[in-house]
């Protein structure tokens, strides 16, 4: 049976070789869908390794509560398609994150709660500039234990100063007050004024696990901000435990207490360790969930092509299928042979596009902050699609071939 | 040495029909057919009498409508379709009018190309293949590409082919169908030397001239054997080395006329008749044989003449 597959391969690759340009067309075919496959794959996997990367910096003692049930990756894509989730409320409270701080093991509770408002600078009246849409951060003082994030000048907000302090981040400093020393400004929101207490350094991770890009992004008390809005939305509430043994019981007494102090209602995950970056933002998720359809497209279409070109190939062939018959092929034989043919065609695809793929993360990643991630696990997901795809498309036409009649296939043309 | 053993094809009323209803034709009806280990045998007759139809169910290629049809003892009906490949790969060897070679292959691929269906190694082909086309001396040309070749070059390649594996029968149609007359020459000296070595070569062909390479002529006309006429005896019949057996020196002469109608029957009785014509026959070849197995026995270049059996009204 080996000698068999070999025999079956060295043909495949022979009569592959007769038409090379033909050959390498119909690779492409695939390995265009593949690469794409392979684009969308290694820039998810790179996003998910820079999330786990910076949790690891921040503390393996960090445990995530979310809004909504804990779904596997796939359902999560169809649910994040679907407008009406995406722009549902969260059902978690500033009271929840109180409820969870007085858990034993918990070392501080920041909530999260992002909004998109419009900032104002309240100079003068000639002078002033507004940003619509910029991101803001509702949180406590405890922010900080979980997530040390770099301050530049001034001092992140605590429990001492007025609860109308905020920090700012860089960029959105330099685009409201024009530099970045812009401690003690005040800046408008919602009507209430901001005083700037500190401005944030550089960071240079617009990915991650808080889903904020803090450069852009103001900070601003959640207490405060409870007091003249009446619904804030909050996304998740990052949880630090004291020590890192305890990580598990206490996100298992942060669901119990969760779900008493809820009355009943279990519509929240808590996440710690690597499930905290499976949820890598909602929009990414969409994006990459569309592209991955468009790429499956691009891969039905490339094994379109495989099909297509194999039936081309029987018919070319016909005369050759008779003579094989006739020196002793079993229907077997030529189905193996052109099916091997099919598989070989899609399987080079698979690699050229698994080069072609990195190729171009690679670009990307010269301009973007994602670093191409190859893995095992992609190398794998390549071969086995190829390999499917191969075997679907080609079946069809291995069956036509090995069906032929050989006396009608010996008294073909061609 | 029965001659049970040495019957390599027996075809016992035989049909093939083509369409159905209105359209239903034959193209071989109560075919009667039995062939013998050494036997050298060209089937001619008119375009459309079941020539080609003939070889093609032999070689397993096409089935039969009903009828019985035993290869080596085999009833063929009841070998399933992957085994009748493997005997086309192993037994039977094929050669055609317009060579039938694969165009994009070279040469030496195109005669292993048997070789694949019966399990060899790609180099262990080549070797072989190198070998059966040393012995048409073309093995200068192994890797030129059939169309670099001329047309007696290229059919001896496909000659070369249908040997490679060393079958039990030839099945040749029309081989000099597309040859001129001295490549067409060549090609039958080629099978006359391998019908020597012990072959078994049936051969469709349209030229009278080449019956005398035949040891058996068969005309066949509208699907039957019209004509059926045996220039050498089973007897003297060359065969292959393992099996090959002591011919008797007297050989009875017996022609003999029969209707067409039992024309199917008298393939069969062949032997018979030929024991009752001559009761002295058995004994002499017997004690023949006896003396002769000290002896080793060679390959005598098949007699003409001598036994013909003429059937037909014409």
């Amino acid at each position: 049976m080996p000698l068999l597959l070999r025999t079956h391969y060295q043909l495949a690759t022979n009569s592959l070789r007769q038409n090379r340009a033909r050959s390498f067309l119909t690779c492409l075919g695939i390995s265009i869908g593949v690469a794409s496959i392979i684009l969308i794959l290694s820039l998810m996997g790179s996003i998910t390794n820079l999330i786990n990367s910076q949790i690891k910096s921040i503390g393996k003692d960090l445990i995530v509560v979310r809004p909504a049930t804990h779904k596997d990756a796939v359902t999560n894509v169809v649910d994040e398609l679907t407008s009406a989730n995406q722009y549902r409320g969260s059902n978690l409270t500033l009271q929840d994150a109180k409820t969870i701080k007085k858990i034993s093991g918990v070392a501080a509770t920041a909530p999260i709660a992002i909004s998109h408002n419009t900032l104002q600078t309240k100079r003068t009246n000639s002078d002033s500039k507004t940003i619509k849409s910029a991101p803001v951060l509702a949180t406590t003082p405890d922010f900080l234990k979980i997530h040390p994030l770099p301050i530049k000048t001034g001092a992140f907000f605590d429990k001492k100063m007025p609860e109308n302090s905020a920090v700012i981040g860089r960029t959105l400093s330099l685009h409201l007050f024009g530099n970045t020393s812009s401690v003690g400004k005040t800046v408008s929101m919602l009507g209430q004024h901001f005083i700037i207490t500190g401005v944030l350094s550089q960071i240079e991770d617009p990915i991650n696990f808080n889903n904020l890009d803090y450069a852009n992004a103001l900070i601003i008390n959640a207490d405060f901000l409870a007091t003249f809005s009446q619904n804030i939305q909050i996304q998740q509430i990052n949880v630090k435990t004291t020590t890192i043994d305890n990580l598990s019981p206490v996100s298992k007494a942060i669901s119990q207490k969760l779900v008493t102090a809820k009355s009943g209602d279990t519509n929240f995950t808590v996440a710690s360790g690597d499930q905290i970056s499976h949820p890598a933002g909602s929009l990414f998720s969409i994006i990459s969930g569309m592209l991955t359809l468009v790429a499956c497209i691009s891969l039905i279409v490339g094994g379109i092509g495989v099909m297509n070109i194999m039936l081309v190939s029987v018919s070319e062939r016909t005369r050759e299928i008779g003579i094989r018959k006739a020196v002793g092929a079993s229907n077997d034989h030529i189905f193996l042979q052109f099916l091997f043919e099919a598989l070989v065609l899609s399987l080079l695809g698979g690699l050229l596009g698994l080069i072609l793929g990195y190729l171009i993360a690679f670009i990307i990643s010269t301009f973007t902050p994602f670093a191409p991630f190859i893995s095992l696990g992609i190398l794998f997901i390549t071969i086995l699609t190829s390999l499917v795809i191969g075997t679907l498309f080609g079946l069809y036409p291995a069956f036509k071939a090995a069906r032929k009649d050989p006396i009608d296939s010996l008294k073909s043309y061609r | 040495m029965s001659t049970a053993q040495n019957t390599i094809i027996e075809i016992k009323n035989l049909n093939k029909r083509y369409g159905y209803g209105d359209a239903e034709s034959y193209a071989l009806k109560n075919f009667d057919l039995t062939v013998k280990r050494g036997e050298f045998i060209m089937i001619m007759g008119p375009s459309g009498c079941g020539k080609t139809t003939l070889l093609n169910i032999i070689g397993l290629l096409d089935k039969a409508t009903s009828g019985s049809y035993f290869l080596s003892d085999q009833p063929v009906e009841r070998i399933s379709r992957r085994k009748q490949a493997r005997l086309r790969a192993l037994k039977i060897g094929f050669i055609f009018q317009n060579f039938n070679l694969i165009p994009s292959l070279p040469v030496i691929e195109n005669v292993a190309l048997p070789l694949i269906y019966s399990g060899y190694s790609q180099t262990r082909r080549l070797i072989q293949a190198s070998d059966t086309l040393k012995r048409f001396h073309l093995n200068e040309r192994e890797y030129y590409m059939p169309w670099q070749l001329s047309g007696g070059q290229q059919q001896r390649v496909a000659i070369a082919r249908s040997l490679v594996s060393n079958p039990e029968i030839i099945l040749a149609d029309e081989p000099t169908g597309n040859l001129d007359s001295r490549s067409s020459r060549i090609v039958m000296e080629e099978l006359r030397n391998i019908h020597q070595e012990g072959n078994t070569i049936i051969m469709v062909t349209h030229n009278p001239e080449l019956t005398t390479y035949a040891t058996r002529v068969i005309n066949m006309l509208d699907g039957h054997i019209d004509t059926d006429i045996k220039t050498v005896a089973d007897a003297d019949l060359p065969q292959p080395v393992s099996i090959r057996f002591v011919k008797p020196t007297i050989i009875v002469p017996e022609p003999k006329e029969k209707t067409t109608t039992k024309t199917s029957k008298s393939t069969k009785t062949e032997p018979k008749a030929q024991k009752d014509a001559s009761p002295s026959t058995p004994k002499k070849s017997k004690s023949k044989l006896k003396k002769s197995k000290t002896e080793k026995p060679k390959t005598e270049k098949s007699k003409k003449s001598t036994k013909t059996t003429k059937k037909g009204n014409k």
